[in-house]
């Protein structure tokens, strides 16, 4: 097999528990996955199966019990708090089922906060963010005012607007409708020309359009 | 776009929780401002008070001195208080230097006698000059006269009255050894809190009748119109035309005032600086149930790139901004009760104390800032991943 490009992700070994109560219940146990530059990879597998908490792990939301994450070929399990924050900004962008939005702030606002908490002057981003998904017309809305197709283009655009490497779309269609959710989905498989992409989903149909599916059985990979 | 723009509008948009709150802290700064702003207008008040009467000097005749000049027969006479100011020799007192400053020379005599079957203190006054002194008595009546139409007129303290069911018009006899005076009650002297409340006040000749004390006053009261009286040099200059006489400036008096409404100041603000320690629990209160409706927004800050320490300063800034609200209306709502209180409880008009108004703004953004200690620890507890996980 020829050389693709380069592995931007490598989950080696990663095991994760959760404590209820007295007892571990252990959720992953030593996943490995690589995800190219600009691939576009689905996640399936049944309810409670641990998607969300990879998810979280890839994202750097959570730390792993056991095994390595690396970026790049860095190793981001060993860094404090304070470096991952930092490395967070700038290399991931997430996107919720819940779409997640302040709902105080206009779609502009709320596009706009990842470059406030970076301390970045420069907005011209959230303009060519929001461009990007489609919704420039509709940033001085607040999110009631918007559609929940819109609401998740927004969200979307809040993933972006720093460049992010990764973007992590944790069923992002799921509180939407069919047609709704297809077009979600296309905006992502073009966003994958630019970074990598993995996403959640339940529906098979959505997965098919991404470049590779992984499913998680067990607590583990199962390709 | 920045932090702060952020926090406004989240504010802004919680009005009900920021009123909750922010009214937590006007409760507190509204206390705090009322009480100085009252306190500092009954301060003033005495001061000016003490300045447009000018000094209270109290002349008597120099105690000390009798044994001296009489010897020993009169040693005893002196325990029974018969040293007396000769009445005619009053005018003589202007003939001082800084007689234009003389505004109210008010003799007195005092001595007891019995009312009804009771020993009363009596005082005896030139009621036109008594009159200047006490224009704040509140008289159930009318002032006596110098010269009752047909009987004499006295009045008489509350303390008196009310025991002995007097009022205005009551007829009482006033009996003095085998002197009696039958008198009508002008009027009643409300309570001051003062000696009053415990004498019977006559006109001077009816008391120096009853007393048989014809021509003697027992002391001056003296008070100065003037802005900066020489208070001190006025009682040498009256010693001085009164030889044997002293003259004592009773800026001690004045002093005890303001002990008294020092205390009465520092009391209150113990009561406000509970107050102020309440509303920080209020406001830390409010911010908390406001957190954990904002649980969620600072789960998902945090995974759009937020820092504990950025978290953290959102939650001071509007611990700051709840504080400074509830300063400033604190400050105007205080101000505006110190102008209802005031007037009932000293008897003074307040002015608005701008300069305390930084003060206490600085102090209810402390208070808001330290009301959100508590919801800071709570937000850096939060994690994002279980807040943000999709259910
Ligand atoms: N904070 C937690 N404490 C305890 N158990 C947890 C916690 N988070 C997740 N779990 C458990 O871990 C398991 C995996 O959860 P996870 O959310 O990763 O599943 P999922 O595959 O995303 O499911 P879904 O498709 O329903 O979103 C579940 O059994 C869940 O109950
Ligand atoms: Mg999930």
């Amino acid at each position: 097999m020829s050389e693709g490009p380069e592995k931007l992700i490598r989950v080696k070994d990663v095991a994760k528990g959760y404590r209820i109560g007295s007892h571990e219940v252990e959720v992953l146990h030593g996943i490995n996955l690589e995800v190219r530059e600009r691939e576009f990879i689905s996640i399936m597998g049944q309810s409670g199966s641990g998607k969300t908490t990879l998810m979280n792990l890839i994202g750097m939301l959570d730390r792993p019990d056991s095994g390595r994450i690396l970026f790049n070929d860095v190793d981001i399990t060993g860094k404090t708090q304070k470096e991952l924050v930092e490395f967070r900004r700038r290399t991931v962008g997430f996107v919720f089922q819940q779409f997640h939005l302040i709902p105080s702030l206009t779609a502009y606002e709320n596009v706009a906060m990842p470059l406030v908490f970076a301390g970045d002057k420069d907005h011209d981003a959230v303009a060519s963010a929001l461009e990007r998904v489609g919704l420039a017309h509709r940033m001085d809305h607040k999110p009631v005012e918007l559609s929940g197709g819109e609401q998740q283009r927004v969200a979307i655009a809040r993933a972006i607007v720093m460049k992010p490497k990764i973007l992590l779309a944790d069923e992002p269609t799921g509180a939407l409708d069919a047609a709704t959710g297809l077009r979600i989905i296309s905006l992502l498989k073009s966003l994958s020309g630019d970074m990598t992409v993995v996403m959640v989903t339940h529906n098979r149909e959505l997965a098919s359009y991404s470049d590779r599916i992984v499913h998680i059985q067990d607590g583990n990979i199962a390709e | 776009m920045n932090l702060h723009s952020i926090v406004l509008k989240d504010i802004s948009r919680r009005k009900t929780k920021l009123i909750v709150a922010v009214l937590g802290v006007v409760v507190a700064a509204a206390a705090l401002v009322a009480v100085v702003t009252t306190f500092t207008a009954a301060t003033e008040s005495l001061y000016e008070e003490s300045n447009t009467f000018g000094a209270n000097i109290v002349v008597k005749p120099e105690t000390r001195s009798i044994p001296l000049v009489a010897g020993s027969t009169s040693a005893g006479s002196l325990f029974t208080g018969e040293n007396y100011i000769e009445e005619s020799e009053i005018p003589r007192i202007y003939t001082i230097e800084n007689k234009a400053n003389l505004a109210v020379v008010a003799p007195r005599l005092y001595g007891i006698a019995e009312l009804g079957n009771s020993p009363v203190v009596v005082m005896g006054v030139d009621p036109e000059e008594e009159m200047k002194l006490k224009a704040w008595w509140n008289i159930r009546g009318h002032w006596m006269a110098e010269e009752g139409p047909e009987k004499t007129e006295i009045m008489v303290g509350s303390d008196i009255a009310g025991p002995m069911g007097l009022e205005e018009g009551s007829l009482v006899t006033l009996k003095q050894g085998d002197v009696y005076i039958d008198a009508r009650i002008a009027g009643v002297i409300e309570s001051t809190g003062g000696n009053e409340d415990g004498y019977v006040i006559l006109p001077l000749a009816a008391s120096q009748y009853l007393f048989g004390k014809e021509g003697k006053v027992s002391s001056l009261e003296i008070r100065a119109l003037c802005n900066d009286c020489p208070v001190e040099e006025m009682s040498r200059q009256i010693m001085e035309v009164f030889p044997g006489l002293e003259a004592r400036p009773m800026s001690q008096i004045v002093q005890n005032e303001m002990t008294m409404i020092e205390h009465a100041q520092s009391s209150a603000m113990a009561v406000s600086v509970i107050i102020l320690l309440v509303s920080a629990l209020t406001v830390a209160s409010t911010m908390l149930a406001s957190i954990n409706e904002k649980i969620k927004e600072i789960g998902i800050m945090r995974a759009v790139g937020a820092s504990d320490t950025q978290i953290v300063s959102m939650l001071f800034l509007e611990g700051a901004i709840i504080g400074a609200l509830g300063g400033i209306l604190g400050f105007f709502i205080g101000t505006g009760a110190s102008f209802i209180a005031a007037p009932l409880t000293v008897s003074v008009t307040p002015s608005p104390i701008w300069m305390i108004l930084p003060a206490v703004s600085g102090i209810c953004i402390l208070t808001g800032m330290a009301a959100s200690l508590v919801p800071a620890r709570k937000a850096l507890g939060i994690d994002p991943a279980e807040v943000l996980r999709s259910v």
